[in-house]
């Protein structure tokens, strides 16, 4: 009786571990941010340009991923909009004179190294991404 | 048909350059130098009555426009920033104008400011109307945003100051802008076609002082933004019909725009209300004035849904009245618009757009009809475009 529920154990389980792993984004920011946590209401503003500073009046520059998972659950997790609503937000901001698109970077290795060595500079990761010369904030 | 020709090269030329090499900026250096820009190509078709000089009756294509826009950002707080544009539809434009050219310094969130020729802050989308790419519409409500007229519209010489001030955590907070200088009306621009339907001609077009502001208060309740802008205009210049030489001018009038916009996950509401009422006085040696006098009305509702990650849809009920005109279909318009657009990656987009229009206040000229307007015309229109 106990084996016949070991297959839908584990098919409620498996999709559940998946879920988890996807969301194992890390916000990270150049050591010289004055912060250790962020709220989700500025995650948003900052990465949608409708802010450059957080509540404590830090300046923050944010830099992009250009695609791939963790891009995909940032967007998911923390701004609420998909790629192409995100990219036509700044596009908005771009062409109308309102402000510069933030930098857009290829790799997760690729933001560690910018944030890390520019000041202000806040970026999200993989979790297990190594992440060495930055910190990570907390999430409220 | 030539210059559909050329639109088209040019929007394949783009397509194509960029479609190897996605990345979304070419920065260069400490400059932080960046190049960015958008084509697309449209196609026009009505059931009656051609739209704003296009023979669409029979569809047209005559609808296109490119843009780039260069960004340097030498500073964190100062970035500087131009954006030239080749826009044709119908006979309108057909040439490369400034968008904008401006200097921005951000002080803080509190304040900065734009100087140069800088895009003006008026209504919901005044800023943002022309940016394809960012928008779900084809069209955007025309009895607010006429697409025939917005190059004069979308930016003066001159300069913005803007910024944001926190309310607490209970109050949310509001972002002001303040502007002023000098609006430039071109003498191709659309929304002189009153003047040239009755047979006058603007050789110079019109200019005068603008100034104004836009006050947006982000409320408490997350997404939902109610904001309030109001302009003033006193423009001016030399107009000629046949023979006759003379000026044009009026007093100083107010444009007041009231507007509120809801976002949430793939969900999109807004609406806006707008008064014009713009007076001219047009004298011509060796004939009496002449007064244009119009008390435009004019509002929507809108509403989009993010349907599926590449589908967006959406609906939207646009009117305008004139009510110092006479009482025939140019005094109104009534426009029920649907709208889809598909994104096929980041870079690469198409939109289709039905208007159901009753009405023939705004696009419809009776020099492009000269068979007589009809008061109701169905109009189909597909834009393809490519940004990077």
């Amino acid at each position: 009786m106990k084996r016949r529920f070991l297959p839908l154990l584990f098919g409620l389980l498996v999709p559940a571990l998946c879920t988890c792993a996807h969301a194992q984004v890390v916000i990270i920011a150049n050591p010289n941010v004055a912060v250790s946590s962020v709220t989700r209401a500025e995650l948003r503003e900052i990465f949608t340009g409708a802010s450059a500073s957080l509540k404590e009046g830090m300046q923050v520059t944010p830099v992009l991923l250009k695609q791939g998972t963790v891009q995909d659950e940032f967007l998911r997790l923390y701004i609420g909009k998909s790629d192409s609503g995100f990219r036509a937000g700044w596009r908005s901001i771009l062409f109308s004179g309102q402000g510069a698109m933030p930098k857009t970077l290829d790799s997760e290795a690729a933001v560690v190294e910018y944030v890390s060595h520019t000041a202000g500079a806040i970026g999200y990761i993989g979790r297990a991404t190594p992440h060495e010369g930055v910190k990570i904030l907390i999430v409220r | 048909m030539r210059r559909c020709s050329i639109a088209a090269t040019i929007l394949l030329f783009i397509h194509y350059f960029w479609s190897g090499s996605p990345a979304t900026a070419q920065s260069m250096g400490d400059l932080n130098l960046q190049v960015h820009g958008y084509a697309t190509q449209g196609f026009i078709y009505t059931s009656s009555d051609n739209w704003n000089t296009t023979n669409s009756t029979d569809g047209s294509p005559a609808w296109m426009e490119a843009v780039v826009n260069v960004t340097a950002q030498p500073q964190p707080k100062l970035s500087i920033g131009v954006q030239a544009r080749y826009f044709l539809l119908g006979t309108y434009g057909n040439q490369i104008k400034l968008d904008f050219a401006q200097g921005d310094y951000k002080v803080n969130e509190y304040f900065g400011f734009r100087v140069g020729k800088v895009k003006t802050p008026a209504g919901l989308f005044n800023e943002t109307q022309d940016i394809d790419p960012a928008q779900l519409w084809i069209l955007l409500p025309q009895s607010i945003y006429s697409v025939a007229g917005r190059d004069s519209t979308l930016a003066h010489l001159g300069g913005v100051v803007y910024g944001t001030l926190s309310l607490g955590e209970s109050l949310g907070k509001v972002e002001y802008r303040a502007y002023g200088g000098e609006r430039v009306i071109d003498t191709a621009d659309g929304g002189l076609v009153q003047f040239t339907d009755q047979g006058f001609q603007m050789p110079t077009g019109l200019s005068g002082p603008v100034y104004g502001g836009r006050l947006d208060w982000k409320t408490p309740l997350s997404g939902l933004m109610v904001g309030a802008s109001e302009e003033s205009d006193n423009p001016s210049g030399n107009i000629t019909r046949g023979t006759f030489q003379g000026t044009v001018a009026g007093n100083p009038f107010s444009t007041p725009h009231v507007f509120a916009q809801y976002e949430r996950d793939k969900l999109m509401v807004a609406g806006e209300y707008r008064r014009g009422t713009p007076n001219d006085i047009i004298r011509l040696t060796g004939l009496p004035p002449v007064y244009v006098a119009i008390d435009q009305r004019s509002f929507y509702g809108m509403a989009s849904y993010k349907i599926s990650e590449k589908l967006s849809g959406g609906l939207y009920y646009s009117s305008s009245l004139d009510r110092k005109a006479a009482f025939t279909s140019a005094r109104y318009q009534k426009d029920w618009a649907l709208t889809g657009r598909y994104d096929f990656n980041p870079f690469l987009y198409a939109k289709f757009e039905e208007h159901f229009v009753d009405g023939t206040e705004t696009g419809y000229s009776i020099t492009d009809n000269v068979g007589g307007l009809k008061p109701t015309s169905r109009m189909t229109l597909l834009k393809i475009g490519v940004s990077f």
